[in-house]
């Protein structure tokens, strides 16, 4: 078995810290490196989080900060240069989809991103990554090395031993002029939500008349110890709900206990959102809206008469 | 200033995901026999590219990789306002990755006249992987933003609202430049009878990987799709009704206590 170097960069340092611990997942052997790369504006705890996360080496980009993709990609392909890595693993965030796309045609690297399974595979790299709008799972192969793997968060490795005495290092790269130009960066409206983290969630979708109505939903969520969750129309689109409610493809992915889906018809791109939830509640007027496919328990109902009589029988 | 902006645009004919059945047993998708229809997000690239036009002019020239059929999205492109297509496909097409898709689209714009501006989707409904724009713009080392909801023409680039998950970035290119939106960005026209009349009578440009200057061994693929499956995800397809909806309520509410999720 050859030794592999494999290479972790994302901008987002939990993200960072689940890279290596599944870089050392995959490369249980003595000889293999694991080796974390730090760009300038990362949080000045990042090194010390990568050593802890397992890194056998933290490689730190002295220099200004930028947020242009092709000065981040250059400074990775920097790295790239001086770490001969096998394999470079980045978080599927949308930036880091974008510099491993940018990395990917500088270097002619084979990439996967979206990727939740990863197995070196003798000369390439077998992946599980969602496809068909995230409602499959494709198996890929990629059929040579280096390549560049973008995985969700959550795919990970347990947490491996730290390594004594890891390697840290400055690394100079030559600097390359970015192609575009910050103008200003707005936090996104709401924002403070963490719906990914609720363990019950109430999802209100287009059956929703008006936004005044948000309130009905919202008792009912008040009621059930529920986060108010919603389907791309209601934040994209009407904007009644800020986009960290936003459940979907483009939107986040849930996992609580109980899903409770009102007015919500169902398409594959929400239900990519939703489908590791364990108990799902279909509300709807339509008796063949594709959500009830989806359920465990399915009311076929007007949910402005559904919806209050809920809230009341569960004592709100 | 430029003077007559090329705008390029790229569509995807892939797998229509809603009309797209897993075998019953195996839940496997067959995926070469899946429907197919326009990428969601590259008809809002076409849209936007066709806005562009109308108030700044220029060319959008549409273009596809893939198979014969992809004819299709080229004339929806058209019938959206493209005034040009050029479909790049040959026999081996199904096995093109991501990789060659985008050298294909880099090639075949480099030798068609070369693009100011190149619109994309932010990834496809179907492979969803959003590395198409990116790996162009690696490829030419040119400027490149993703995730754009509001697009701006200036004199000698574009002022692109950059969508992430946490925050809006405003950022500034010059030409050329890559740029991939998403579904925000404007609401796709739907094409009328007189402009689908119109699209049917174009001529399609159609091209090789050849006639573009690429051989058939740069496109070998870096990624091969072995299986495409859809997990299956048991539900209990309980439904529950009753005579009122306080009855129905009282049902759901009983049901949820049996289950542990409601005290």
């Amino acid at each position: 078995m050859t030794a592999e170097v494999i290479l972790c960069y994302s901008e987002d340092d939990a993200v960072a810290e689940g890279l290596v611990r599944l870089a050392r997942s995959l490369t249980p052997d003595v000889a293999s490196r694991v080796r974390a790369v730090v760009l300038p504006g990362a949080s000045p705890e990042a090194a010390d989080r990568l050593v802890a996360a397992g890194a056998h080496a933290v490689h730190t980009v002295a220099g200004a900060g930028s947020s242009d993709p092709h000065v981040r990609a250059e400074m990775l392909r920097a790295a790239v240069a001086e770490l001969s890595p096998t394999l470079l693993l980045v978080g599927s965030t949308k930036r880091g989809r974008e510099v491993a796309g940018r990395l990917a045609g500088a270097l002619d690297w084979p990439a996967a991103t979206g990727v939740t399974t990863v197995r070196l595979d003798g000369d390439g790299i077998r992946v599980e990554r969602e496809a068909l709008s995230g409602n499959a799972v494709a198996v890929e192969r990629i059929v040579r090395r280096p390549a560049i793997v973008a995985v969700m968060s959550g795919t990970t490795g347990p947490a491996p031993s730290v390594v004594d005495g890891a390697e840290r290092r400055e690394l100079s790269v030559p600097s390359s002029s970015p192609g575009t130009e910050p103008v200003e960066v707005r936090p996104k409206a709401g924002g403070q939500l963490e719906i990914e983290k609720a363990d019950r969630i109430v999802t209100i979708g287009r059956g929703l008349k008006k936004k005044e109505d948000l309130g009905m939903i919202e008792a009912l969520a008040r009621t059930l110890g529920a986060e108010v969750g919603c389907t791309r129309p209601l934040a994209a689109e009407s904007g009644w709900l800020t986009d960290d409610h936003w459940i979907g493809l483009t939107g986040h992915r849930v996992h609580p206990t109980l899903y409770v889906a009102v007015g919500v018809s169902g398409a594959v791109q929400h239900l990519v959102g939703m489908r590791s939830s364990k108990i799902v509640v279909a509300i709807n007027k339509d008796p063949n809206a594709p959500i009830f496919a989806q359920a465990d328990y399915r009311i076929s109902g007007d949910l402005y008469q559904i919806v209050p009589a809920l809230t009341k029988a569960l004592g709100g | 200033m430029v003077e007559k902006l090329r705008i390029w645009v790229a569509v995807k004919h892939g797998i229509d995901v809603n009309l797209t059945r897993a075998d019953r047993t195996s839940g496997l998708v067959h995926v070469d026999a899946a429907p197919r229809k326009t990428s969601d997000f590259d008809k809002n690239a076409v849209e936007e590219a066709t806005r562009i036009r109308e108030k700044h002019g220029g060319t959008v020239t549409a273009i596809s990789v893939g198979a014969p059929a992809a004819r299709e999205a080229l004339r929806e492109a058209i019938a959206i306002g493209a005034d040009e297509a050029v479909l790049v496909t040959a026999d081996g097409w199904a096995q093109w990755d991501t990789r060659a898709v985008a050298r294909l689209l880099v090639a075949a714009s480099g030798k068609l006249g070369g693009f100011d501006l190149f619109l994309l989707g932010e990834g496809s409904t179907d492979h969803f992987a959003g590395l198409i724009g990116p790996r162009i713009a690696g490829e030419l080392g040119c400027a490149e933003v993703a995730y754009a909801r509001r697009l701006t023409i200036e004199p000698n680039g574009v002022l692109v609202e950059k969508d992430l998950e946490k925050e809006v970035e405003v950022v500034r290119a010059g030409f050329p430049v890559v740029v991939t939106v998403g579904q925000e960005i404007n609401t796709p026209r739907l094409p009328t009878f007189m402009t689908t009349l119109k699209a049917s009578k174009k001529e399609i440009r159609v091209v090789s990987p050849a006639d573009v200057g690429l051989a058939a061994d740069q496109l070998v693929p870096s990624v091969v799709a072995e299986r495409v499956a859809v997990p299956e995800i048991p539900r209990k397809l309980v439904t529950i009704s009753g005579a009122s909806p306080d009855e129905v309520a009282g049902r759901l509410r009983d049901a949820l206590r049996g289950e542990g999720v409601v005290p």
